[in-house]
């Protein structure tokens, strides 16, 4: 196995040979390369007035869209969500949102934990390598943009 | 000549470049252009920083030197300057009032910056909140403190969300009230030419602050969100403020998939409509 792996090192494998027990683990702790693929996150839930906030849509196309579902689509609030990198521009646009209003938009905010899964492919299929999955975690923030309730 | 080699000896860089300099009738020139060499070498402290850094020859630096033909070689930093127009001075984040009204002056307040390592402010926070037994002679601190404030901006918003979900979840039943706003941070920018003028930029920046506390908090507030609860703001859908510790609490025995809050909303908004009414009285 050594010897296939690493012909360059044969004439120094030979030598290992004579104490294969210390020198398998060793093996198996090769690493193999793999490509880390990053599966998109869990389904979310999608109701009308949830925005989900990307990094890759124009920031103001995804202002209007919240300040159109505010003022035009008759919704008394909205959810906006980011996660990751895109939480900094959710609570930018939130208060954008609430800045444009003179004030009488409200926000309520509340953070959650998404936990978000990578595959790990082996780049070489002939290694006798499995295909891995990791799990991390990642920051979320779900920003409530609405109007309070006249009382 | 002769002066300005001695005076720049201590520089073995200048000197170089002073030997092999010909013609003595530029120093005049040189000597003349001095003036404005010294306006803006001695109102300028940061950009001779940043030239050390540039790597070009600093010779502002030394202010003694000032007098003698080193500004020869004050005309290289000055079109390196004039690609950059100006440089920031200074930054300085205005003071805000606190976001949280009512809180103890007590608080323990962890600022989270661009560069702050997470290992580090959470080592410090978990510490001050489980409270060290036996520091000093112990029996001081039983139980650590009831509260702690996250707050963080700019970049450093979503390390700030992190660490304060970190600390939900190793500490536990905590209760959370998260506020946003933007905070103005004054700059200072200096023009490079040195004549004097700065430019203030007042800019905004989205800051966080994560109230996280042991105690409960109120549940009016915007921004509240209960103990152990993953995915509170759909359940406040129904309601905008009122009841949303209750339905929390209907909620989480329903969603059985803890960890995966996304997934479990769907049910959770369907339990919300149907019994509407009926979540309540439970309390």
């Amino acid at each position: 196995m050594t010897e296939s792996r690493n012909p360059g090192i044969s004439s120094i494998s030979q030598t290992a040979q004579a104490h294969p027990e210390s020198c398998s683990p060793a093996v198996e702790m090769d690493p193999v390369e793999y490509t880390l693929r990053k599966r998109l996150p869990r389904k979310l839930p999608k109701r009308r007035n949830d925005v989900y906030v990307n990094m890759k849509t124009d920031f103001r196309a995804q202002l209007a869209r919240c300040q159109k579902l505010l003022e035009g689509g008759g919704h008394r609030e909205i959810c906006v969500h980011g996660l990751g990198l895109a939480i900094n521009r959710a609570i930018n646009i939130a208060l954008q949102l609430q800045a444009s209003s003179q004030g009488v938009l409200q926000l309520a905010a509340n953070t959650s934990t998404v936990e978000l899964v990578d595959d790990l492919e082996p780049e070489d299929p002939d290694e006798a390598a499995e295909p891995m999955t990791r799990t991390r975690n990642n920051s979320a923030i779900h920003i409530k943009v609405f109007y309070p309730d006249p009382q | 000549m002769f002066t300005g080699c001695g005076v720049v000896s201590g520089q073995n860089q200048y000197l170089s470049r002073d030997a092999v300099r010909p013609h003595p009738g530029l120093d005049v020139n040189r000597a003349i252009q001095m003036e404005n060499g010294v306006a803006s070498g001695t109102c300028s402290v940061y950009q001779d920083q940043t030239y050390c850094n540039t790597g070009q020859p600093a010779v502002v630096n030394n202010s003694s030197n000032l007098l003698k033909p080193t500004t020869v070689q004050v005309p290289p930093p000055a079109i390196k300057l004039g690609q950059e127009g100006f440089k920031k001075v200074c930054r300085t984040e205005e003071d805000s009032p606190c976001p949280f009204p009512g809180l103890a002056s007590g608080v323990l307040e962890m600022r989270v910056k661009e560069g702050s390592k997470i290992r580090n402010l959470m080592g410090f926070a978990m510490a001050r909140m489980q409270g060290e037994k036996g520091v000093s002679g112990g029996s001081v601190s039983s139980d650590g403190l009831r509260q702690v404030v996250f707050t963080g901006s700019g970049r450093a918003v979503t390390k700030t969300i992190t660490c304060a979900e970190i600390m939900k979840r190793k500490v536990g039943s905590l209760h959370q009230l998260t506020k946003l706003r933007y905070k103005v941070v004054k700059e200072v920018w200096e023009s490079s030419e040195g004549e004097t003028s700065e430019m203030t930029v007042h800019r905004t920046v989205p800051s966080i602050s994560i109230l996280l506390s042991k105690d409960p908090l109120d549940p009016q507030e915007p921004g509240y969100q209960p103990p152990e609860t993953l995915s509170a703001l759909w359940e406040e859908k129904e309601g905008v403020g009122s009841g949303v510790s209750q339905t929390a609490t209907c909620k989480r025995p329903l969603g059985p998939l803890g960890p995966l809050p996304y997934s479990s909303f769907h049910q959770c908004k369907r339990v919300c409509l149907g019994e509407g009414v009926s979540v309540l009285p439970p309390h």
